[in-house]
């Protein structure tokens, strides 16, 4: 179904100009279909009166005429049944187009085809013949009993009969007249469909589509080959940030505007970049070189306490810097991420913690393989950690396999985190607490630093409050 | 003994290459404090012209200064005098350090940092140089045993699928040490002594600890270690061959 319907503008512009154009045309060939079709019928009529009118004409002749005729034209033996090629076109001979019937020639259940009826009385009232009764029919010749009759009889009809007879179609008119118990019997072959409309149609159909279509080719593609092109650098511009030399602005005026507008966008947001690179750069470099200088000054203050406090601070703030650093400068890393053995990633992250002395433990590893960039997963992965520690007072960590992705939890055994402040805890700057208060630590930017780090690998990070009380951070990364 | 060291720190000099004066100035203070000998220089082109005159036995220079950055400085000076370096910086991405030691740099260190640490890093730089400048092997080269591939100057250890395993600095040392002496029995204190570096509080813990932490992440069953194995009252060994090919 989805390959049925084209998904592109060239695809679809073509499809609703195909669909149009054959609405179009078949309209316009039933139309001249019906008109073909009223012109064989009032041909058809005109024949039937004829020949009705032929007979009423000889009858009147005279009584004796009447009978002597009516007797002659008694079908046995004596009747020309015509001969030739061209059965297509060609009538029935006189003596079968008018006759003279003992009985109505309708056939048990058939229906006197009205609309023919009202034009042939109409015809015959004009030549002044008032009929008391008249049947009108159209039936195949198949299904006349007199002619199929006559056809097993005699061998040259059936021969007429076999060519091409039997598959058209004859109009039967009977005629009584005032005082009459006799009928007058008409018959008249229809003329053949004129197939040859139909194929006018067909070939005028495909030759206007095929017209069109290279003609809506040349123009959309025209629309299109820019497009796509622009479509193309939009993609990769998302995905590297880089800009390139800007796009030639071709195609119609529409669409070389957007090109024209979208390399004005690249190279500013490019720039912007660039200069938010620059920017940080700076101040990374400007403010942690005092830092520095700070950090080695206080070594000359000879109060331990107050030095250790110093450089807790210190450090702190050095915390804080490589967080806003790392959040600004990640999605533009250089290092492609490498197959990684994550159950030993995991491991070294909670043994830093371990030499620390602080309570972290492993519940369960998997092993699982997976492309990482090990350096930003090990600092994602960390910040759960200290959150846990932070608010939980311990952090349980696990790695498993669920499905096509590896799942590294961090469990802690604290408050958790009420369900209506959960979405906001993702917001940068944001912290469990009110207060940005110095003795809890961080800027609150680990858990939107380690959401962008799984965002980077295609993964998602998932908070939730355990049943048994405490909160679970789950890093989801995917596997190929 | 400690004035014996003591008098062996007077001796070295180092030369500190940095643009910010506010960081020069108490740093210099600190490391004359600690017994070095400090010759400061503010530019690369400085540094260049107080190495004409005077002789420096470690070089600490900063990547980011205007003119000349660190990083030229310190090709130059390891080409020409072979003077052993450590970088300092503001930034602190895995790949500046590694480009800062792939130009052969002996360390890095990263702004804002302990002076403790500086110091220590200065004083592991110069035990390097003192030990290696006789016969100088190749320290880029890589280890290689049945499959697995340690690069010594990325920390990088992959196993014989290709996929890393991220060890801590600490491991590394250990596992370097192993590997520097393959089927050697090393005892408990020759294994401190090896990888004992800036980190050495983490030796506080038993080695032990660390050897078993090394094994879980090498070894497919820790209980059952293939590749390092307890010697009974000696120590541990490395039970593989091992080669060494160019990084």
């Amino acid at each position: 179904m989805a390959r049925v319907f084209p998904k592109s503008l060239l695809g679809q512009s073509l499809l609703a100009i195909a669909v149009t154009l054959l609405i179009g045309q078949a309209v316009s060939g039933l139309l001249l279909y019906r008109a073909a079709q009223d012109r064989r019928d009032a041909a058809t009529v005109n024949a039937a009166a004829f020949h009705l009118l032929r007979m009423v004409n000889r009858e009147t002749d005279s009584p004796r005429d009447i009978r002597r005729a009516l007797r002659r034209a008694e079908p046995e033996g004596r009747i020309d049944i015509g001969r030739g090629r061209g059965e297509r076109r060609r009538g029935l001979p006189p003596r079968l187009s008018g006759m003279i019937a003992d009985a109505s020639p309708l056939l048990p259940g058939e229906r006197c085809a009205a609309g023919e009826e009202a034009q042939l009385r109409e015809i015959l009232a004009r030549q002044g013949v008032a009929a008391e009764t008249l049947v009108v029919t159209i039936r195949p010749v198949a299904q006349d009993t007199l002619l199929a009759s006559l056809a097993d009889e005699f061998p040259r009809f059936r021969a007429r009969w076999r060519d091409g007879l039997s598959e058209r179609e004859v109009m039967v008119a009977a005629l009584r007249m005032p005082g009459e118990s006799r009928w007058i019997v008409a018959r008249a072959l229809r003329p053949p469909v004129e197939a040859g409309v139909l194929w006018l149609i067909a070939a005028q159909t495909v030759l206007l589509f095929l017209v069109l279509l290279a003609a809506t080719y040349l123009v959309l593609r025209r629309i299109t080959r820019p497009l796509a092109r622009l479509t193309e650098r939009v993609e990769s511009f998302a995905r590297t940030h880089e800009a390139r030399e800007p796009l030639p602005e071709r195609g119609p005026e529409d669409v070389s505007r957007l090109i024209a507008a979208h390399n004005l966008l690249e190279s500013r947001i490019a720039a912007l970049l660039n200069e938010k690179d620059v920017m940080l750069g700076a101040i990374g470099h400007d403010l942690k070189t005092p830092l520095a200088a700070l950090r080695v000054r206080i070594e000359s203050v000879t109060d331990e306490t107050q030095r250790t406090r110093m450089a807790e601070t210190i450090e702190d703030l050095r915390r804080s810097l490589d967080d806003i650093l790392s959040l600004a400068r990640i999605g533009r890393a250089k290092d492609p991420p490498e197959a990684t053995q994550l159950a030993a990633l995991v491991e070294s992250v909670v043994e830093e913690f371990e030499d620390m002395d602080r309570p972290v433990a492993i519940a369960h590893t998997d092993r699982i393989v997976a492309p990482v960039q090990v350096t930003w997963l090990r600092r994602a992965l960390r910040n759960l950690i200290e959150n846990a520690l932070r608010y939980g007072g311990t952090a349980q960590v696990s790695l498993t396999r669920e499905g096509s992705a590896a799942v590294i939890a961090v469990e802690d055994e604290g408050p958790g985190i009420p369900p209506e402040d959960m979405a906001a805890m993702l917001e940068p700057f944001r912290r469990g607490e009110a207060s940005r208060n110095r003795g809890t630590g961080g800027a609150g930017l680990g858990l939107t630093l380690t959401r962008a780090i799984l965002a980077e690998h295609g993964g998602e990070l998932r908070l939730a409050n355990r049943t048994q009380g405490g909160l679970r951070a789950e890093m989801r990364l995917p596997l190929s | 003994m400690t004035m014996a060291a003591h008098a062996a720190d007077t001796a070295v000099t180092i030369l500190l290459v940095d643009d910010e004066r506010t960081l020069r100035e108490p740093l210099v203070d600190y490391l004359v404090g600690q017994g070095f000998v400090v010759l400061e220089a503010d530019s690369a082109a400085s540094a260049r012209s107080i190495l004409r005159e005077k002789k420096a036995d470690l070089a600490l220079v900063d990547i980011m200064m205007p003119g000349e950055d660190g990083l030229s400085l310190t090709r130059h000076l390891i080409e020409t005098q072979n003077l052993p370096t450590i970088l300092l910086t503001a930034m602190g991405e895995a790949t500046d350090r590694i480009v800062g030691l792939e130009i052969g740099a002996d360390d890095y260190v990263t702004k804002p940092f302990e002076p403790r640490e500086l110091v220590a890093r200065i004083r592991s730089v110069l035990r390097r140089a003192g030990r290696t400048a006789a016969g100088d092997e190749g320290e880029d080269a890589h280890y290689l045993f049945e499959g697995w591939r340690l690069d010594p100057l990325k920390q990088r250890l992959t196993d014989p699928d290709g996929a890393v395993i991220p060890i801590s600095t600490a491991e590394f040392r250990m596992l370097r040490a192993f590997l520097d002496h393959p089927r050697a029995v090393l005892d408990r204190d020759r294994l401190l002594d090896m990888v004992q570096g800036r980190e050495a509080h983490l030796f506080d813990r038993a080695v032990d600890n660390q050897v078993s932490r090394l094994r879980r992440k090498i070894e497919d069953d820790s209980k059952q270690p293939h590749f390092i194995q307890t010697v009974r009252g000696g120590g541990y060994r490395f039970a593989a061959d091992v080669t060494r090919v160019p990084g």
